[in-house]
């Protein structure tokens, strides 16, 4: 049985990791604490539901969640993040929450405020290991998480691009005295991590056949936790965070007879984390 | 000064002359609010719905005593301070002659005691917590206790479909806890074994860690205490898992949205509630058809028992008129009124008696599984 949590753990761990990446991301290039990063995670969900719609495939909504996730991350790069840039961070700040804000009422004025089903027939089957059952849900969303993670690294690790960003997010300054387009490499920052984003509020929708105006709430703060035990801005820091985080929540659930609310967990690792290492576990 | 005098008499006049013949001749004003943003939207939309359809029948048949009835409709957005802030306006501004609830327990319970101290008569669609009655003598609820449906549930679960080992599922509020606590107590008494009692957080979305701790164990029934949106999630991740286990949830699940999130899961789970769908009295079956020509969806228990709190109220208005008192004397002297979601002899203490509906989902259609009418659960707890 505890194998058996596990696996449910990494699945709920998975879907935190790709919420928060972009969270990280973009903290990461512009020191900012990207809010509105809930709403486009929600938008990403209504991408997907509505390609699937149109299309009646899984991998066009997939792609047309993190199109949309994508062309929202960079409008708010371009209206919000780059103008405030210069003013005090509180300012990106509460204009991020703004923005949250905002965009939720919208989902709702034009959605409804209602729960749709997002349902899609999956061709992925149950997997029985050692008495072990992993459940087609949650093999899709680990496979489709591992994938987008894997690509993400090699980009990172192998391309030049990927170089440039790690070279900005380490210090925009000099890379700019570089003769780096810096501003170039914000926007693709935005949009790797809005798309992951993305694809994260699809796989939510999916998970749950559940595509509501608030489902971004529990992403809007849980990602910054996420991220402060990650080690603010560190990329393997989130991943390892979510997991972590995914893992903790469900053993307790399921060990412990107390009925202690699972985002506490999160919020009381993120205040462990400030006590003893307030760099985070891989922060620098 | 001697101006300042004419003109305080002057508008004392005037406030008279605007009072007096409005309120004789316009419409009779009912105050109604709902959760109509937030999580629970759906049942807000359609409890608003269907206090329209009561209202819309209402005038179509010529108003109460030649004057139209006007619904004044508020969103409370399950928020406390909101609610608070909609029964001063609903009494101040608007004047209501009544007021409806077609929210849940916590707005229901913040201003019941409002309306009571303002003396203004109320009737409660579907909230559960006993506190909301217990504000004021003139305080009428339509829908069950939720020790009654816990009970209730019990008296499905063992006697009828004869489960010998429950896990009980509950939600961390007042709803959940007080029917889980009645379910456990009852099903006990009637010789089941209670094998846990898990308690999870309202909005909770993964059902993993709860199931998987239950997966393996001989179970007969899983009782769970949920709306819609955490039923769903219950029913799909036990099927997932795949649980056998018949699932058996509260009037939180009896909203089409719980056939649309969970899909197929939804098959063969049973609920307490108070509508029967396969109730045969005409007013039903038109409600029923009205309501999917208005809302273009099935209808619900939340829907349903609005439509009864808006009939009954206009019913007191009837009997007594517009004067609280008066409204207040005729619903406590109701008798046998004939209500969509159930026959209320009279109201005690502001509660009803009625027979409690176990609902099943079957082919994707919600259908009448069986009725509790035994009086020893269904008689509201005497406090």
């Amino acid at each position: 049985m505890l194998v058996q949590q596990l696996v449910n753990g990494l699945t709920v761990g998975s879907l935190y990791a790709l919420m928060a990446l972009g969270l990280t991301m973009v903290y990461g290039v512009l020191r900012v604490l990207h809010i509105a990063h809930a709403a486009v995670f929600t938008l990403g969900a209504y991408g997907g539901l509505w390609t699937f719609a149109a299309t009646g495939s899984f991998w066009l909504a997939l792609l047309g969640a993190m199109a949309i996730a994508v062309a929202a991350g960079l409008a708010m790069e371009r209206w919000v993040y780059w103008p405030l840039l210069a003013k005090p961070p509180i300012a990106t700040l509460i204009a991020s929450i703004g923005v949250f804000i905002a965009l939720e009422e919208i989902y709702r004025i034009v959605a409804g405020p209602e729960p749709h089903s997002f349902s899609v027939p999956l061709r992925v089957r149950d997997v029985r290991l050692a008495g072990v059952l992993v459940t087609a849900p949650q093999v899709l969303v680990m496979a489709v998480t591992v994938a987008l993670l894997v690509a993400l690294w090699l980009f990172l690790t192998r391309t030049s691009l990927g170089l440039a960003l790690r070279a900005v997010s380490q210090d925009r300054e000099m890379a700019a005295a570089c003769a780096m387009n810096v501003r170039r490499i914000v926007r693709l920052n935005f949009a790797l991590g809005s798309a992951l984003a993305g694809a994260a509020g699809m796989l939510v929708g999916v998970y749950y056949n559940s595509v509501s105006p608030t489902m971004g709430d529990v992403t809007a703060y849980k990602g910054l936790a996420i991220i402060v035990l990650g080690g603010l801005g560190s990329i393997p820091g989130t991943v390892l965070g979510a997991l972590l985080i995914g893992i903790v929540e469900t053993l307790f659930i399921g060990l412990v007879e107390f009925p202690f609310p699972r985002d506490a967990w999160a919020f009381l690792a993120m205040i462990a984390v400030f006590l003893l290492r307030p760099q985070g576990l891989l922060g620098r | 000064m001697k101006r300042c005098i004419t003109l305080i008499i002057l508008s004392g006049v005037a406030v008279v002359l605007a009072a007096g013949p409005v309120d004789a001749q316009g419409p009779i004003k009912i105050g109604f609010f709902a959760p109509l943003t937030g999580f629970a939207a759906a049942d807000g939309a359609s409890a608003k719905h269907s206090a329209e359809i009561a209202v819309d029948e209402i005038n179509g048949a010529g108003g109460i005593k030649g004057r139209k009835v006007e619904l004044v409709v508020y969103d409370d957005r399950h928020d406390s301070k909101e609610a608070v802030a909609v029964a001063n306006k609903l009494i101040e501004k608007d004047q209501v002659v009544g007021v409806v609830s077609g929210s849940y327990s916590m707005p229901s319970r913040v201003t019941a005691p409002i309306f009571a101290k303002a003396g203004v008569p109320m009737t409660v669609a579907y909230a559960v917590h006993p506190d909301v009655t217990k504000a004021g003598p003139c305080i009428f609820r339509n829908g069950f206790l939720g020790q009654v449906e816990g009970a209730a549930g019990a008296e499905s679960a063992v006697k009828i479909q004869k489960a010998k080992r429950i896990a009980v599922l509950t939600v961390d509020n007042d709803f959940g806890r007080v029917a889980s606590a009645a379910f456990i107590e009852r099903a006990k008494k009637l010789g089941a074994e209670i094998h846990s009692e898990q308690v999870y957080k309202l909005g909770e979305k993964e059902f993993g860690p709860y199931l998987t701790k239950i997966k393996d164990e001989p179970l007969d029934l899983i009782y769970h205490t949920s709306y819609y949106n955490e039923g769903s999630q219950i029913a799909r991740k036990a099927r997932e898992l795949g649980i056998k286990a018949a699932l058996e949830g509260t009037e939180g699940i009896d909203s089409p949205k719980f056939l649309e999130l969970a899909g197929p899961a939804a098959e063969g789970v049973t609920f307490t509630t108070n509508l029967n769908r396969d109730d045969p009295r005409p007013e039903v079956q038109n409600f029923l058809k009205r309501y999917q020509a208005k809302a273009g969806t099935g209808a619900d228990m939340v829907g349903a028992s609005a439509y009864d709190a808006v009939r009954i109220l206009a019913r007191g208005i009837e009997a007594g008129g517009t004067e609280a008192k008066a409204i207040c004397g005729a619903l406590t002297n109701l008798k046998d009124y004939n209500g969509i979601t159930g026959k209320i002899t009279r109201f005690v203490k502001g509660e009803v008696t009625k027979p409690v509906q176990i609902q099943i989902v079957k082919d994707g259609k919600v259908r009448s599984f069986a009725v509790i009418d035994n009086p020893e659960v269904i008689t509201p707890p005497a406090q």
